[in-house]
């Protein structure tokens, strides 16, 4: 089984057998269960050998290397499709670190779950609110109930979950956003600096001030990408735009949130915020000013918050995981388990139509604002579009950091590495690192 | 928006809080119960208003709810003569609990929230109008609030029945005061003050439901009331100097001042909050201004 995966990672040359299983099953249930078959599902079904082979190659050679996408092997496909008798069902455990009620990290989380659990071979539990050191205990009564695989969402979760992957070797584990892997645990990231890019776009689109600002939650590679990818697409429109940051040090507090977003509106005169925060809590914000006749704009985070500011709204990113947990656990119901390195980007998990990815996937615009001028939306479908088509990658030099220093010459794109371990501000960003 | 009135409106929930816990602690029952309760109150506010489109109502079932949860406390720790300690706490878990639990719902929807009102002709006044007289009415309501209580407690009869009760209740049952029923009201209204704090957090200064919105908000309000030594004008100068640290800490990182260390900037409302204690000791041990005598011990009469 395992040959078979990495043979079809390797090329299209090879018997489809494990991943027709998977999505023919997956349809055949789904349509059981309910009436009708939504437009990605079946296409899911038809060319899920595309998007699976192309992925398992993608988390093998990773960012730069676009999948290489065969023209007609859709046909293949369907004529190779068998339906295999039922296989045994799976049992799912979700550990989260803050509680389902959130509205950000974990609510998306669970949403992600709920998603899956409509599929009849499945069971999902969960726990909530876990503290990073109880994680271990929580992992052992997951597995003590019976779960064959147990998904942990939160960094601080890594090792415990590696060492439980050691203590259950015949149990599947896979760890969100961490890098440590082992034979029975896979990881898996939802990543959404392209997106970021895009709302530097519709950034300079609308500031006058030419001042942007960002709530942060913490001082790390993922939270630092972000930054400079939203400076960097603001900075394509504007080279003018300067971006200055807050920390909050935490990623849930919409007090503090709002004490952060006022001050950087009021001290520093910015008019769009971006932010990491699981909350809707600056976009609120920005609702009020707009509410008192100050134009200050913001974005969604996760979800889709529009209704939370209707004017202020611009676009943001958007995470779907019921994709990704779906991909996943097709795996394994396929009894094709293979530990990976799973990073979705815009047009990972989505439709494939003819080898061109119709729709963004696992990670998604929000709803773009009819404020910011024409050309500008224009220049951000054009971007998402060759985003997604893995044409245009944000990290490209020539970049410099905020001293001046160059970081990427011209044409040389940033790795995997280069991403994830990013510790410096790009140029454009006005404060300093703690 | 000035930093002053941004300090106000950061400082407000702790304030209404404040009042309440005051109430309850000078009639010398300790309710840690105040985190629950607030929470309890936000999401009770929230869903009123999401559900009636009432601002007024969801500020009132607040309220009540916060009554509701204080009187449990009240129960255990006066009737039953409860550790109050143990009953606070089971306060807080509980409205934690079960706001996040019923608030399922509420998660991601919107409700109408707190207009903004603006005190008629002083709003028109130039520079200082709009950041003094065009805020919230809740925010004015709470410093009238403030005064009145302070007023109450000090200058009137069932204030200074409030504080024996608190200071020496075998002598005021004595006097003839009824211990337990004075102890009841002074524990129900600190618990509909929370609420109404609560009620502040979901209606108007970040006007959603979230689970745990409350954020450590009610351990501060027990902190503060120490702060306060048991006095609502001293409150108001305790809650208002929090919303000012709260508020000062980002504008510091804004306008790059530490901006290297901005755990530092973070750390300064507990600093605060430190330094504001030990001052307060010193100044209570010169002037022998303190805690309620009777704090935390439950009242069992005739030993």
């Amino acid at each position: 089984m395992m040959d078979t995966f990495l043979s079809i990672s390797a090329g299209f040359n090879k018997p489809y057998e494990p991943i027709d299983v998977i999505y023919q099953t997956r349809i055949l249930n789904m349509s059981q269960q309910e009436s009708k078959v939504s437009r990605r599902q079946f296409i899911g079904g038809t060319v899920g050998g595309l998007v699976v082979g192309g992925l398992a190659g993608y988390a093998a050679g990773v960012s730069t290397a676009p999948p290489a996408v065969a023209p007609g092997v859709t046909a293949t496909v369907t004529e190779t499709a068998t339906v295999p008798a039922p296989a045994k069902k799976i049992k799912a455990g979700f550990v989260y670190v803050g509680p389902v009620g959130d509205f950000g990290w974990s609510y998306g989380h669970d949403r992600g779950r709920k998603y899956v659990a409509r599929l009849p071979w499945l069971d999902t539990f969960y726990a909530e609110a876990i503290p990073e050191p109880e994680v271990g205990g929580a992992i052992d009564r997951m597995v003590a109930e019976g779960a064959d695989v147990v998904f942990t969402t939160s960094f601080g979760y890594m090792d415990p979950t590696v060492a439980a992957g050691d203590k259950y070797p015949d149990k599947k584990f896979w760890h969100c956003s961490g890098y440590k892997r082992s034979k029975n645990v896979g990881t898996y990231f939802a990543e959404f600096y392209q997106l970021y890019y895009l709302c530097g776009l519709a950034a300079a689109g609308v500031t006058k001030t030419n001042k942007i600002g960002y709530v942060a939650a913490h001082p790390i590679p993922e939270v630092i990408r972000h930054i400079n990818a939203f400076v960097l697409g603001a900075r394509e429109l504007n080279p003018n735009i300067e971006c200055h940051v807050v920390w909050l040090f935490s990623w849930f507090d919409p007090g503090k949130t709002r004490d952060a977003a006022v001050s950087l509106v009021e001290s520093q005169n910015c008019d769009v915020l971006a932010y990491t925060e699981d909350s809707p809590t600056t976009l609120q914000v920005a609702e009020e000013y707009q509410g008192k006749g100050k134009p200050v704009w913001s974005f969604s985070h996760y979800s889709d918050m529009t209704t939370y500011g209707p004017r202020a709204h611009l676009t943001g990113q958007v995470v779907d995981w019921g994709l990704m947990y779906e991909y996943i656990l097709a795996y394994q119901y396929a009894q094709a388990f293979r530990s990976m390195d799973l990073w979705w980007r815009l047009g990972d998990g989505g439709d494939t139509v003819d080898g061109w990815r119709a729709a963004d996937g696992g990670v998604t615009l929000a709803p773009v604002n009819t404020a910011i001028p024409e050309n500008v939306r224009n220049l951000i479908e054009k971007r998402r579009g060759e985003m997604r088509a893995q044409i245009f990658e944000p990290f490209t030099g020539p970049i410099k950091d905020q001293d001046g220093k160059l970081r990427f010459a011209t044409g040389q794109r940033a790795t995997h590495d280069d991403l994830w371990g990013m510790d410096w501000f790009v140029e454009g960003v006005v404060s300093k690192l703690p | 928006m000035s930093l002053l009135a941004h300090t106000v409106q950061a400082g407000t929930p702790f304030l209404l809080g404040t009042i309440g816990e005051i109430y309850a602690e000078r009639s010398g029952v300790l309710n840690l119960g105040v985190e629950g309760m607030m929470a309890m109150g936000a999401l009770t506010a929230f869903m009123t208003s999401f559900y009636t489109g009432s601002v007024g109502l969801a500020i009132l079932a607040a309220m009540i709810v916060g009554l509701v949860l204080s009187s449990i406390h009240a129960f255990l720790s006066i009737t039953m003569r409860a550790n109050q300690i143990v009953s606070g706490l089971a306060i807080s878990i509980l409205g934690l609990g079960l706001s996040g639990f019923l608030g399922k719902p509420m998660i991601g929807m919107t409700a109408p929230r707190l207009p903004s009102f603006s005190v008629p002709v002083l709003a028109d006044m130039p520079v200082i109008g709009p950041i003094l007289f065009s805020q919230d009415a809740l925010l004015y309501a709470s410093i009238l609030l403030a005064v009145v209580l302070w007023f109450v407690l000090f200058k009137t009869r069932p204030g200074l029945n409030a504080r024996s009760v608190g200071e020496n209740p075998a002598m005021a049952d004595s006097l003839g005061l009824n211990v337990y029923l004075i102890r009841y009201v002074c524990v129900l209204f600190g618990g509909a003050m929370s609420g109404l704090a609560g009620a502040y957090l979901s209606l108007l200064y970040t006007p959603l439901w979230i689970e745990g919105m409350s954020a450590g908000r009610g351990w501060i309000v027990i902190a503060l009331t120490i702060f306060a030594v048991w006095n609502p004008l001293r409150a108001l100068l305790g809650a208002y100097l929090f919303g000012g640290v709260y508020a000062l800490q980002f504008r510091l990182q804004a306008i790059g001042i530490g901006a290297e260390t901005p755990q530092f900037l973070l750390m300064l409302p507990y600093l605060t909050t430190i330094c504001a204690l030990v001052l307060i000791s010193a100044e209570s041990v010169k002037r022998r201004i303190g805690v309620p005598a009777a704090l935390a011990l439950p009242y069992v009469r005739g030993e």
